[in-house]
């Protein structure tokens, strides 16, 4: 139950509270120059969504699997060619950025062979904006997130497991999608307005994304109020049981660990 | 390669004609997140000079051994180790500002501005001239998150570079160290920025 | 020869050798700066322990006689019905061995995003030394108050007996927190991570001090 609201409420802020373009301004080179047209800006938000799912799969499996500190399979290939303790500690995590853009650019690969086989009009049309998603921030942002959250964290029980990683980034990228499709109605109507040279373009796109970010601060609090809601009745029931519960779990070597160190 | 460019007009283009922000709309995502100060405005400006300069130096003096389709990859490799270095320098020397930038230093991997300038010019000509090229884009983007760090600042906290400028009457515009006030000020610049140009050009309003 | 050009490997030795070379590189870098980045992230929290155990003026007398405490660190875990969480214990102590006091680092859900605060108590965990934030990214202007001297002020000196609770307007009572006006949210959960965190350590920090035989002052 703790773990669908943990997925519920991740997926609200990465879409709506948090969302990539107005709270974080990643994505934001093809929210300003994005099309005219709502369905071109559709194409392009599932396109990216698309892409930073499997993006966020990619960098999650390598991160805990070859990069953190002791991950399973450098271990494993480190132990054929030192001792077992010094494998232990391998710690590949400052190549993480190389290996992030080269799974970005896999997945765009990917997608760009699917669409071609299946949508081939859409592909068309997309033209050259379909390799330019490598270059969107939007997408190694959700991978370095989703890294800070595994390898970044003080302890592993709050490391990010494979679900919350999928969420946060499909819901992103939802939430993405949402941005620029909004902005591509309101450009629409913004060509029967009479906008002053100098601000035709990026400029009024950027003055009026300022406003929508303005209505987007209005959602801030919303997780944090649903998760309040939502604990206080087993808060309640848990705190009645910490002083019993609490001395017989006890980890059995932390006083020989904790006396280590004082000697 | 007689209407090349040579290296000090490289170096003058990228300071206010061929801006990086402002004229080739690049890199808009790192502009949009770290001006809400100057300290952090310099040093996102220093981060992305200093990985511009040594991969547009790199690139350009192994242009002749790049592979047409091969290209992107390699300037990728190079500008995402360079990132990594400025990373770990700043998370080492500096790590308040590391940890205030936080996420953004990495995302100068996917700069626009850096990959146009290798693909525009380091591949194409020689150490110097890139070299120059690269320090007058990063000059220029410096000189524009600067013109708008300096006006989201002051107005959102009344100091600048953390000292108070401003009397203590003044109500903190708090909108604009957020994310809606980064926007519009840099709405309302491009467009001043458009107007003079358009002044400049074309003698019309 | 030429047939090695036309193969992969053939095209891709640039690309090869460049990935070598800047892995190699960035390796180095890493055992280089490493231990450095470790050191911050440490310093971090350590340098706020004397301030938050013996308060400003205590902590800068003791620095000026030239004199420091001596921290060691523990994770203590607890577990409520299944869910465990794990807290970081810093146990300060002076230099003829008698405990100063304790820093716990606890961390939870804000107004806007994650708020991570340091808990200072004495030695028996009978009142609280003080607070502080080490994160948060609440609004600027009013959530962002919380980091403020005075607001966190009100906690010190509190005995942890009663749980604190906040309040819009006006101080008295016991242990009644005095919420930032506009920030009513932001300054309950701060005063919720307090409670959380002194109700699930002050069992634990008392059977460590009392089994140590190490008193306080």
């Amino acid at each position: 139950m703790n773990y669908l609201i943990d997925i519920f409420l991740i997926s609200l802020s990465a879409a709506i509270i948090n969302n990539f373009i107005f709270y974080y301004f990643v994505g934001c080179c093809p929210f300003i120059g994005v099309s005219r047209r709502v369905d071109m800006a559709f194409g392009m938000g599932c396109a990216v969504t698309f892409v930073i799912t499997i993006a966020a799969f990619l960098s999650w499996g390598i991160t805990t699997m070859v990069l953190m500190p002791g991950a399973p399979l450098s271990s494993f290939i480190a132990g054929f060619f030192v001792s077992k303790e010094s494998a232990a500690t391998v710690d590949l995590i400052a190549l993480s950025y190389i290996v992030y853009i080269f799974a970005i650019a896999f997945s765009v690969q990917f997608v760009e062979m699917y669409m071609r086989k299946f949508f081939p009009a859409l592909y068309k049309s997309f033209g050259v904006f379909l390799p330019l998603i490598t270059t969107n921030c939007a997408i190694l942002f959700a991978c370095l997130t989703i890294m800070s959250n595994v390898a970044g964290v003080e302890n592993p029980a709050d490391a990010w497991d494979l679900g919350r990683s999928l969420v946060f980034s499909f819901f992103g990228g939802v939430g993405f999608t949402i941005a620029i499709v909004i902005m591509a109605g309101i450009r629409e109507e913004l060509d029967l307005c009479d906008i002053p040279e100098p601000f035709k373009g990026a400029a009024i796109t950027l003055i009026i994304g300022g406003i929508i970010s303005l209505a987007f601060m209005g959602f801030t609090g919303v997780d944090s109020g649903i998760r309040n809601a939502i604990t206080p009745v087993q808060e309640a029931a848990m705190l009645e049981s910490v002083v019993p519960v609490q001395t017989a779990m006890v980890e059995p070597n932390l006083q020989q660990k904790i006396r280590g160190i004082n000697d | 390669m007689a209407d090349q460019p040579t290296a000090s007009e490289r170096f003058i283009q990228g300071i206010l004609p061929e801006n990086p922000v402002y004229r080739q709309l690049l890199g808009l995502c790192s502009t949009l997140a770290v001006t809400n100060g100057m300290k952090s405005a310099i040093t996102m400006a220093c981060s992305v000079a200093f990985v511009l300069i040594c991969a547009n130096v790199a690139i350009s003096m192994i242009r002749d051994l790049l592979k047409p389709h091969l290209r992107i990859v390699v300037f990728t490799l190079i500008i995402a180790a360079f990132v990594t270095i400025a990373d770990r320098v700043l998370a080492a020397y500096f790590y308040q500002m590391s940890k205030t930038l936080g996420p953004y230093i990495p995302l100068i991997i996917v700069n626009c501005i850096i990959i146009c300038r290798c693909e525009v010019c380091a591949s194409k000509q020689s150490v110097f001239i890139a070299a120059s090229d690269a320090l007058g884009q990063s000059l220029g983007f410096g000189l524009a998150l600067s013109s708008i760090a300096v006006i989201r600042e002051i107005l959102g906290t009344g100091s600048l570079f953390g000292i108070h400028i401003l009397p203590a009457s003044w109500p903190d515009w708090v909108i604009m160290v957020l994310p809606p006030g980064a926007f519009i000020t840099l709405g309302l610049l491009l467009g001043f920025v458009n107007w003079l140009a358009m002044r400049k050009s074309g003698g019309k309003i | 020869m030429n047939f090695i050009k036309d193969t992969n490997i053939g095209q891709a030795w640039l690309v090869i050798l460049i990935s070598v070379v800047f892995g190699m590189s960035l390796s180095g870098i890493q055992a280089l700066l490493g231990p450095k980045i470790e050191e911050n992230k440490l310093k971090e929290t350590l340098e706020k322990v004397p301030v938050l155990v013996l308060g400003q003026k205590a902590s800068d007398a003791l620095a000026a006689k030239g004199e420091s405490l001596k921290i060691t660190s523990s994770t203590v875990s607890i577990d409520k019905n299944g869910i465990k969480k794990f807290y970081s214990l810093y146990r300060a102590e002076f230099k003829n061995g008698t405990t100063a006091g304790w820093v716990a680092k606890t961390g939870g859900q804000g107004y806007a995003d994650k708020i991570e605060l340091l808990l200072g108590m004495d030695a028996y965990a009978k009142s609280v030394t003080g607070v502080f934030v080490l994160e948060q990214k609440e609004t600027p202007g009013l959530g962002n108050k919380i980091v403020e001297d005075d607001w966190r002020a009100q906690f010190n000196n509190k005995a942890t007996e009663t749980p604190f609770n906040v309040v819009k307007q006006g101080k008295g009572g016991v242990n009644m927190i005095e919420a930032i006006s506009g920030a009513t949210i932001s300054s309950r959960s701060v005063t919720k991570l307090v409670n959380q965190a002194i109700s699930d350590l002050k069992p634990r920090v008392t059977q460590m001090q009392t089994s140590d035989g190490k008193g306080d002052k």
